[in-house]
């Protein structure tokens, strides 16, 4: 494991390196505070950290404070190493964020045992993050697909929406349908439905750039939302992912399935005031209109209910 | 740790006539003899260069930057588990940071006298063979 050892006092440091780096760790080594600041806030820097009191550039408890103020980041564990032994330095240490303190000269086996019991309690936080980050997919995704479930999509759509006004940039948004699943079901029953769900989600994702969004609006209904797309790119947009679904028939347990998908496609540059309720509502009115169109179909939603498909836009 | 607490706050301590307490500096350094030559070694040049800036700042009546240069001395010869000498240091980090100019210069002589006693003790330390 990683450790940052800072002192400027180098006998001290010399003999912190050797030891540590006897009983295993990889030693990063910083003799002023600011080094030592910055070698804790590298992306994959140490996470256990032994650091003296009075160093120049910051301090130790300066050096605890500015790493406690990174909330966001991975926790590191933090040993005071000093000779100021008095209880108000004990305090006034500990208060700045340390974990522990240890007064120089320090017996090293009792370093040792401290530094295990800062990895004992990094490895049950890493088990915090992790558990709190499986919830929070749980939370956030469908658990069939695990694309964004129907509140996480429209929560994204919502600020997406915000972010293209502010930008005057436009994205557009897309409804998909699977066209007759219920007869899948039917027929196939609800394993083999499941299968094309989950298929057709990976396939929505492979069509999509990578930051653009997709989430499974309802039963067999998927939301996408297209980031810095223009309008006029939307209706090739929309028929690459209609053709990655109908193009080739899905592998299930029953045999390989043809399917397809209706799609509505709406431009927020021609709704710039809606909001995601509005635009969701007119989205979903194109989709209709594909539907009634005949299936396996887009239909753009167009302001006073001026509906294009690509045929007409080729006309 | 609590042991050097005691140490510094009662005089009487056996440990303390003791000018390098020779097992507790070999448990530090895990009887890695070839370590503790490059401590000494290492004590050998910063000493007299903290010892200079001492008298330096003595002579500038500068107590801040006394208490800090002796809180180095300090910690240097604690590692070192020079007891006696780091009790002294600890006596001139104390007068810096209590503005105490009374005898400062003679701390120091003292301190350079104790270092002066330990470090035969220290090279015939490195002398000996690995246990």
């Amino acid at each position: 494991m990683k450790i940052l050892v800072a002192d400027d006092e180098i006998m001290t440091l010399r003999l912190l390196e050797q030891s540590l780096d006897k009983a295993g760790y990889d030693v990063v080594s910083a003799r002023d505070g600011r080094l030592a600041l910055e070698q804790l806030c590298l992306p994959y820097g140490p996470r256990l950290a032994l650091l003296d009191w009075n160093m120049p550039g910051l301090d130790g408890p300066a050096v605890c404070e500015q790493v406690r103020k990174r909330s966001e980041s991975p926790y590191i564990y933090i040993v005071l190493v000093t000779s100021r032994e008095s209880k108000q330095d004990v305090v006034l240490g500990l208060e700045s964020g340390a974990d522990d303190y240890l007064i120089k000269p320090w017996n090293p086996e009792e370093l040792k045992a401290r530094l295990r019991t800062g990895q004992r309690i990094l490895r049950l936080e890493d088990r915090l993050v992790e558990a709190r980050e499986t919830m929070r997919f749980k939370a956030t995704h469908d658990h069939l697909t695990s694309l964004f479930n129907r509140g996480s999509i429209v929560d994204l759509l919502d600020r997406e929406l915000t972010r293209t006004r502010r930008e005057n940039s436009c994205s557009v948004i897309m409804m998909a349908d699977l066209d007759h699943f219920k007869m899948v079901n039917d027929s196939f029953g609800h394993l083999v439905g499941d299968e094309v769900l989950r298929e057709v989600a990976r396939r929505l994702l492979g069509s999509v750039r990578s930051y653009d969004l997709v989430g499974r609006y309802g039963g067999e209904e998927f939301l996408a939302v297209l980031n810095n797309c223009d309008t006029s790119q939307a209706l090739l947009r929309a028929e690459q992912i209609r053709n990655a679904v109908a193009n080739f028939p899905i592998r299930t347990m029953r045999g390989p399935l043809a399917v397809t998908m209706s799609l509505g496609v709406l431009s927020s540059r021609d709704w710039p005031l809606s909001n995601s309720e509005e635009i969701l509502r007119e989205v979903d009115a194109a989709l209709y209109l594909a539907k009634a169109a005949g299936r396996n179909c887009c239909q753009l939603a167009k302001p006073n209910s001026a509906i294009e498909t690509p045929q007409e836009l080729l006309k | 740790m609590a042991e050097k607490g005691q140490v510094m706050t009662q005089p009487e301590d056996h440990s303390l006539q003791l000018v390098v307490n020779l097992p507790e500096l070999l448990t530090r350094v895990d009887n890695d003899r070839e370590l503790l030559r490059e401590l000494v070694a290492i004590f050998m040049v910063e000493f007299p260069r903290l010892l200079n800036t001492l008298r330096e700042n003595i002579a500038r009546r500068d107590l801040k930057q006394v208490e800090s240069t002796s809180h180095a001395l300090k910690g240097m010869l604690a590692g070192l588990s020079a007891k006696r000498a780091a009790a002294t240091a600890a006596r001139l980090e104390r007068m810096g940071r209590n503005g105490d100019l009374s005898c400062l210069t003679d701390m120091a002589s003292v301190l350079e006298r104790e270092v002066e006693e330990l470090l035969p003790e220290l090279d015939s330390s490195i002398m000996e063979p690995n246990q």
